[in-house]
């Protein structure tokens, strides 16, 4: 089984028994919520997909000549661009593109070694993970735990600093900011290694099962491999995390305080629950409700931070693919990689409104 | 009293609280500064880990490992198949595992023998080329190299080559070889469609090195094999992480003179170089190769520890003009472009004078090469370029209008801050009227190689194998990378006098490329060059160097050519096992 088999097995397969445990057990709203939900985003895919097929054929641009140069005679670039079929009508090529996406074949790259695209995201799929899901709990924890405590201590110098913190975090350049990290914690303290997922030596002892490091580390034993992975996480996770924070931070103080003002906060306020259990325990639950549904909408966000970071840190995830094959106009690896996040987005977005409905006992479906 | 003992516990409960929350912070906060010092300053992380590669304060005395060498780069592997590959990143990785009949000697452009037990026999009318194999040739596995396997597996270069992605053959085979065969064990015949003089030196390329017949099967291109991948050479790939990196560890079997120094070459690939620029100050990487601007060089340059090594490549710039289109099928309009480019100003306003100027098509270093350029038109030279205008009648009532195009990024984004240079230069004349234009490249490469859309253009050029035939013959024969200068020689556009020049170029080229005479090979050049100049076929601008950024720890060897970039001659081949590693 492929890295990337693995982990929609791992990550795939329980979100597919808990849609079928709702679809059993889940009221009759909740399932034709779901169901609807399913059927607007195979659209949203084929529509995602089609528009960057087209787009990305009617910009100037042809990977085999951009790929071979002067040297190429045009014998030779027109045997490649046949090879490859790009020199059928548009309309086949997007026909052969559909029947593709369908059935999640993605072809092979135009350019290079002509590798097939699954096996390119496979490597580098596991990657964006190892990045994103520790960016995204960084995010949320400063941002939650930020935002409540502005809330708690708000128009004191303590709220002004956070949310000074949060509009300047948030509108820092990420690619700037990742440079700064860099030659703070890498170059001038020696901190933390400024590139790649592990040092290169380490990485030689390591057992590449579902390629996430840290995961293949752990499973493995390998104990200064999985010490090597999380030195090596720290800063694209500050990078992303932090720029991040900002929006979640500024989320979650503005509902905890409108929460903070209800009548039940009130009571509990009456009833002498001590200030910290009022905000902590009983405002910050219901305040996080749209804060989760900040968080569907930020995967995509997170997700083209994760481009710039994993260009800036040398990261060797999708981000950095869909950079590099945009600019050789490899058409199939570009069209693969946005019908992957925006499959990615769709789904996420999708668990998050399930999971908001289990949560919130009012939302009715 | 009730109230009071009610007031007294929500107090308590205050208190309690305060108490708590500040313990708790205090908890955290020294959590977080605990996890911070043991992450950032704790023990390194590895054993084989270099003394500079951190500067993170060791705990502990790292225990010995093997030596490595890490080598970061921002290029990428297209292939690893020598009947296919055709890039200088793989070609340096086929090299450094694998082995050829002759073969460049480190950091030098000389060719020596290396499996071949000496130079090859020619025969009297230059088509057969016989080497004699060394007897003691064996993979990494082990498995011996007899003269048959080796014909076979050049044979696969003939045969599949053309059929895969990067197609290395119908560049560097097809056209010259007829056939390889081998009559007995160590015996290889090379029999040629026509007689090349430089063909030593096409056999001293990536593409001409055995393949493992286990690995690199005869039917199909095999690209990307899995590792372990054997050759013949210094080195073995003994792991490789698509995107990441590539490790080579010594051939044990490797009986040649260029023993491996080190434990272990590691290859990183970087995707910015900007991050490699910054991973080579930390000591993630103990050399930076190619690529980093000039920007990032200059900085480095400065950098303590860090030594820059200047590798003058074989990288050129230079302008090609379409001889079939007005203006360009003026010569004196050519001529007046050659008198008034400063070269200098190029090189020392955008590269902060990290590439140097070009007076001949091959660069120095290379068979022939002198500044024919400078010498004919000594430019920045405005009067002399008005001078050949006027003859033309253009002046400054009647100016002569050129349309100019470039790649934007292909070259660098360098590329328009000269390209708007030269306009300045060309406009200053008061002559010359420039229009500029940036085509994206992939539709700017057919357009201006095609020879039918535009007046003239910015191409680079890197040779093949390292031969001056390599820097003139692409720009004159057929259509010349659309200088269309052989249409000359036909007599189609142009005036008697270019014909005859045009036609006296063809002639010199053909004579030098079967020419084996040493000597008299580069008097045809040198006269080459001179009537390729008076034609101005294309303009030279600048040569761009390669840099080779690396540790104070890291040396180069001395036993052979140019120590201070780690041996890397001016055929840019880079032979990791030179390398050496202080402790």
């Amino acid at each position: 089984m492929t890295p990337i088999g693995l982990i929609f097995c791992i990550v795939g397969v329980p979100f597919l028994i808990l849609l079928v445990y709702i679809m059993i057990t889940g009221s009759t709203g909740l399932r034709r919520y779901i169901i609807t939900r399913i059927g607007l985003t195979l659209p949203m895919v084929f529509i995602m997909g089609s528009m960057v097929f087209f787009i990305m054929h009617v910009l100037p641009g042809d990977p085999i000549t951009s790929a071979l140069g002067p040297k190429a005679t045009p014998e030779i670039v027109e045997n490649i661009r046949e090879s490859l079929g790009l020199n059928e009508p548009l309309i086949v090529q997007y026909g052969v593109f559909l029947k593709n996406m369908i059935t999640l074949d993605f072809g092979n790259s135009l350019v290079g070694g002509h590798r097939p695209i699954i096996d390119e995201m496979s490597e580098r799929f596991p990657a964006t993970l190892e990045l994103v899901i520790p960016a995204a709990i960084l995010a949320l924890m400063i941002g939650i735990i930020g935002g409540t405590f502005a809330a708690a201590k708000r128009k004191t110098a303590r709220d002004y600093s956070l949310r000074i913190y949060s509009v300047i975090i948030y509108s820092l350049p990420i690619f700037w900011f990742g440079l700064m990290l860099q030659l703070l914690f890498g170059v001038v303290l020696g901190w933390f290694p400024i590139s790649g997922r592990i040092d290169p030596v380490i990485g030689t002892t390591l057992e590449h099962v579902t390629n996430i490091y840290s995961i293949d580390a752990f499973i493995s034993r390998n104990w200064l491999a999985l010490y090597s992975v999380i030195r090596h996480l720290v800063l694209p996770t500050l990078t992303l995390g932090l720029i991040l924070s900002g929006v979640f931070l500024r989320m979650t103080r503005i509902n905890v305080i409108e929460t903070l003002q209800t009548d039940y906060i009130a009571a509990a306020r009456a009833r002498g629950i001590r200030e910290h259990a009022v905000v902590y325990q009983h405002a910050l639950k219901n305040a996080m409700i749209p804060v989760i549904t900040l968080i569907g909408l930020q995967v995509a966000i997170l997700l083209a931070g994760a481009v710039l970071t994993e260009t800036i840190f040398s990261w060797p995830g999708m981000g950095s693919y869909l950079v590099l094959r945009i600019s050789a106009r490899d058409y199939n690896a570009v069209q693969s990689v946005i019908t992957m996040f925006a499959l990615l987005v769709a789904f996420i977005s999708l668990a998050v409104d399930i999971i908001y409905s289990l949560l919130d006992p009012r939302v009715k479906y | 009293m009730r109230r009071t003992r009610k007031k007294e516990r929500l107090k308590s409960v205050f208190v309690e609280d305060k108490m708590y929350k500040k313990s708790m912070y205090t908890i955290m906060g020294l959590l977080v500064i605990v996890s911070m010092l043991l992450t950032a300053c704790g023990a390194k992380e590895t054993a084989v880990e270099t003394p500079l590669a951190t500067e993170a304060p060791a705990a502990t005395e790292p225990p010995a490992g093997p030596v490595s060498i890490i080598i970061g780069v921002t290029d990428q592997i297209a292939s690893l198949d020598p009947a296919d590959a055709y890039s200088t990143h793989d070609w340096e990785l086929i090299r450094n595992t694998g082995r050829t009949l002759l073969r460049w000697n480190p950091g030098t452009s000389d060719l020596v023998p290396d499996m071949a037990t000496g130079m090859p026999e020619i025969s009297e009318d230059g088509l057969t080329y016989t080497f004699t194999l060394k007897d003691d040739i064996k993979f990494g596995d082990g498995l011996a190299l007899t003269a048959p396997m080796f014909a076979e597996q050049l044979t696969r270069l003939l045969t599949i080559g053309p059929s895969c992605p990067n197609d290395v053959a119908d560049a560097l085979a097809i056209p010259y070889v007829e056939s390889i065969t081998a009559p007995d064990d160590t015996t290889i015949v090379f029999q040629l469609k026509a007689a090349i003089a430089y063909f030593p030196q096409l056999v001293a390329t990536a593409p001409y090195t055995p393949a493992h017949p286990d690995t690199f099967l005869t039917s199909e291109c095999v690209l990307f094999p899995s590792a372990p991948v054997y050759g013949v050479g210094t080195w073995f790939i003994s792991q490789f992480t698509q995107n990441e990196q590539i490790v080579l560890e010594p051939n044990t079997f490797y009986t040649g003179d260029l023993t491996p120094q080190v434990d272990q070459i590691i290859i990183r690939y970087f995707s910015d170089p900007q991050t490699l620029a910054l991973a080579v100050q930390n000591g993630e990487v103990d050399i930076a190769w190619r690529f980093l601007g000039p920007q990032l060089i200059t900085e480095l340059e400065s950098t303590e520890g860090l030594t820059v090594g200047t590798v003058n490549g074989g990288a050129i710039r230079f302008l090609v003009f379409n001889h079939d289109m007005p203006p360009m099928d003026d010569p004196n309009v050519l001529k007046a472009i050659a008198s008034v480019i400063d070269r200098d100003a190029i090189s020392d306003s955008v590269y902060s004078g990290t590439v140097s100027p070009l007076y001949s098509q091959n660069p120095p270093g290379f068979l022939g090469a002198t500044e024919v350029f400078d010498t004919m038109y000594q430019s920045p030279n405005i009067d002399g370029a008005k001078a050949f205008l006027a003859d033309s009648g253009y002046n400054e009532t009647n100016k002569c209008v050129l349309d100019l195009w470039y790649p934007p990024e292909h070259y660098g984004a360098e590329t328009s801050a000269w390209m708007e240079i030269i306009k300045q230069q060309l406009e200053a004349t008061g002559v010359f009227t420039v229009n500029l234009t940036a085509q994206e490249w992939s539709t700017y490469v057919p357009a201006l190689t095609g020879g039918n859309a535009y007046q003239g253009g910015v191409l680079g050029w890197f040779f093949d194998y390292p031969d001056a035939s390599n820097y003139f013959d692409p720009f004159v024969y057929n259509g010349g990378m659309g200088t269309d200068v052989a249409l000359a020689a036909e007599g189609s556009t142009f005036g008697e006098a270019i014909n005859e020049k045009a036609q006296q170029l063809l002639d010199l080229l053909s004579a030098a490329d079967v020419e084996t005479d040493l000597a008299a090979r580069e008097a045809l050049y040198e006269q080459a060059g001179e009537v390729y100049a008076d034609l101005v076929v294309t303009l030279p601008l600048f040569f761009q160097a390669e840099h080779v950024t690396y540790r104070s720890n890291i040396n180069g060897s001395s036993a052979f050519g140019s120590p201070e970039t780690l041996n890397i001659g001016g055929n840019v081949e880079f032979t990791y096992s030179m390398l050496t590693k202080e402790p």
